[in-house]
């Protein structure tokens, strides 16, 4: 297992970043409320069978209009497809897709999300499941989480940062050692060198449809490794809140950001999460006002 | 705890196109066994469930717009549901699962029928879009020996219409009155050589197309009386193609 990087002086801090989103006027990246783009290059890519094999490509029309639009906004990568938990493997096409898109376009750093959302079928075929599903608490998934994540750090040489997700099955099993999911983020981390991208929202839909104060699980995350953090808004169904990233920031995710960046030396940016799908019917103004108040918390602790 | 046939149950279980037991064959401690066969009944799954339908619906209304939006509302609902029920929507590469959605649509739809038109107006679409970026022409058009084979072009397709299709199409489009189905068909040709990866079919174009349901040698095709130029015009823009590589002239 790799050693630990040292803590401190992480990454140069960036601060406001929001996601690449094709569809929005390239005026909301020059108009400086958005210091670097988050950019899930999942969505510039095509999936292309090659034999049984699966090829994601990166299609070069697509990938200029990013390049154009972001212009010399630096760029964080944020994945969706490596799977990182499946224990029947993950996805490899996805990160030699990731290999030609750093050399094409290099990031600060690199995050994904920790789940998983394939598993394997009978005749060893690879199945989506069709959303992301948490991972139990035990030890077999920090040893296969941390293994991979170290190896990814190395593979790229910038930071590798795993996401606490959003999830509303109950109860998952655990070993009693590791605990729950904040305490599987953290000994994944602890063993592999990795760092935390907390998403603030995620942690507040778990903390509401889990009955628990979102305050004292942030106290139980070790803020030291955080470098980036997620605020997001979502909605009610069902009787659950989901993190849907189709709405405005809750004001009490402000109060988490407040609370949590002043107490995580090493957070290196912001980023106020949208989904493609809800970013036009949002509108211009209300994404510049959330931009505006993450400038603000961001000012406030970092200037 | 086995996490792999943990995740295996887990996600056999969300995913519905699983209908026999999700806990088959695989190795469960007793307590694993008990959380996994009480989860149906708790509502966060429950939640879980209709997260990943939603998510699966949408991805596969987004594969196929124009389809999915030209059809009447209780027919696109009962295909999306069975389309998500069968294990679709599941990929976030939404190009890659279309021409598998429209094939399954199009197997839905009434023959002939201005839907059905429009189907494979969009597959085909997608299918010549999806080879225009990386499509060459091949060296040996107007050389290729008699003996070599040719097929339907990869990113080809010939979607007839039993009207007018611009009328068909906004009619669709614009849900107004459809034309009656007309026994004359009007052809268009796909492929990714072309322009606008489109064109109306010439008779001869049709013709050609229709005769290749699989490979025919050339000279075949040449001693039924197809012509050579109309080959060659395929050929170029990748409407037919060669079955196999062609050895070096």
């Amino acid at each position: 297992m790799a050693a630990c990087r040292r803590l401190g002086n992480i990454v140069e801090p960036l601060g406001v970043g929001f996601p690449y989103i094709a569809d929005l006027p390239a005026d909301l990246y020059e108009s400086g409320l958005v210091d670097f783009v988050e950019i899930a290059p999942e969505t510039i890519c095509r999936q292309r069978a090659i034999g049984k094999a699966v090829a994601i490509e990166i299609v070069p029309d697509q990938l200029a209009r990013a390049r154009r639009t972001c212009a010399a906004l630096p760029i964080v990568v944020h994945g969706v497809e490596l799977s990182i938990g499946s224990a029947h493997g993950w996805n490899a096409a996805y990160l030699e897709m990731l290999d030609d898109f750093q050399a094409l376009w290099p990031f600060v750093w690199h995050s994904e999300h920790l789940g998983f959302q394939t598993i394997s079928a009978e005749d060893g075929a690879t199945l989506e499941v069709g959303v992301p599903l948490p991972l139990p608490a035990t030890k077999e998934a920090v040893e296969l989480v941390a293994r991979r994540s170290a190896a990814i750090g190395e593979r790229y040489g910038v930071p590798f940062l795993l996401e606490n997700p959003a999830y509303y099955i109950a109860d998952m099993p655990a070993d009693p050692e590791i605990g729950d999911d904040i305490g599987l983020l953290a000994a994944i981390a602890e063993r592999s060198g990795c760092y935390q991208l907390l998403d603030l929202h995620n942690v507040y839909c778990n903390a509401l449809n889990f009955g628990v104060d979102p305050f004292v699980v942030i106290d139980r995350v070790p803020l030291k490794r955080v470098v980036e953090i997620h605020v997001a808004g979502g909605s009610s169904r069902d009787g659950f809140w989901m993190d849907g990233h189709n709405d405005r920031v809750p004001e009490r995710v402000w109060e988490m950001l407040e609370y949590t960046l002043p107490r995580a030396p090493n957070v290196g940016g912001v980023v106020f999460e949208l989904l493609d799908d809800f970013a036009l019917s949002l509108g211009a103004a209300a994404i510049a006002e959330e931009l505006r108040r993450v400038r603000t918390v961001w000012n406030r602790y970092r200037r | 705890m086995a996490l792999l046939d943990f995740q295996t149950a887990l996600g056999r279980l969300v995913r519905v196109a699983d209908h026999a037991d999700p806990l088959r064959r695989l190795r469960l401690a007793p307590a694993e066994r008990s959380f996994l066969e009480a989860l149906p009944d708790s509502a966060g799954f429950r939640f879980t469930v209709a997260v990943q339908r939603s998510w699966c619906v949408g991805r596969a209304a987004g594969a196929a717009t124009l389809t999915i939006s030209v059809l009447p509302s209780d027919l696109r609902q009962r295909l999306l549901d069975r389309w998500t029920r069968a294990g679709g929507g599941t990929s976030s590469f939404v190009a890659a699962e279309a021409d598998a959605l429209l094939d399954f649509i199009a197997g839905e739809l009434p023959n002939p029928s201005h839907l059905l038109a429009a189907c494979r107006f969009e597959q085909a679409a997608l299918r010549a879009s999806a080879g225009a970026n990386s499509f060459v022409p091949p060296e040996w058009v107007g050389r290729g020996a008699p003996q070599f084979a040719l097929r339907r072009g990869s990113y080809a397709g010939a979607v007839g219409f039993h009207s007018d299709p611009h009328v068909v199409l906004s009619a669709l489009i614009e849900r107004t009155e459809l034309p009656p189905l007309s026994p004359d068909v009007t052809t268009f040709l796909f492929a990714p050589g072309l322009d606008r990866l489109w064109q109306p079919a010439s008779a001869h174009e049709v013709a050609l197309w229709t005769r290749l349901t699989g490979a025919v040698a050339v000279q075949a095709l040449l001693r039924e009386g197809y012509a050579r130029e109309t080959i060659d015009a395929l050929l170029q823009v990748g409407a037919i193609e060669y079955a196999r590589p062609c050895p070096a002239p």
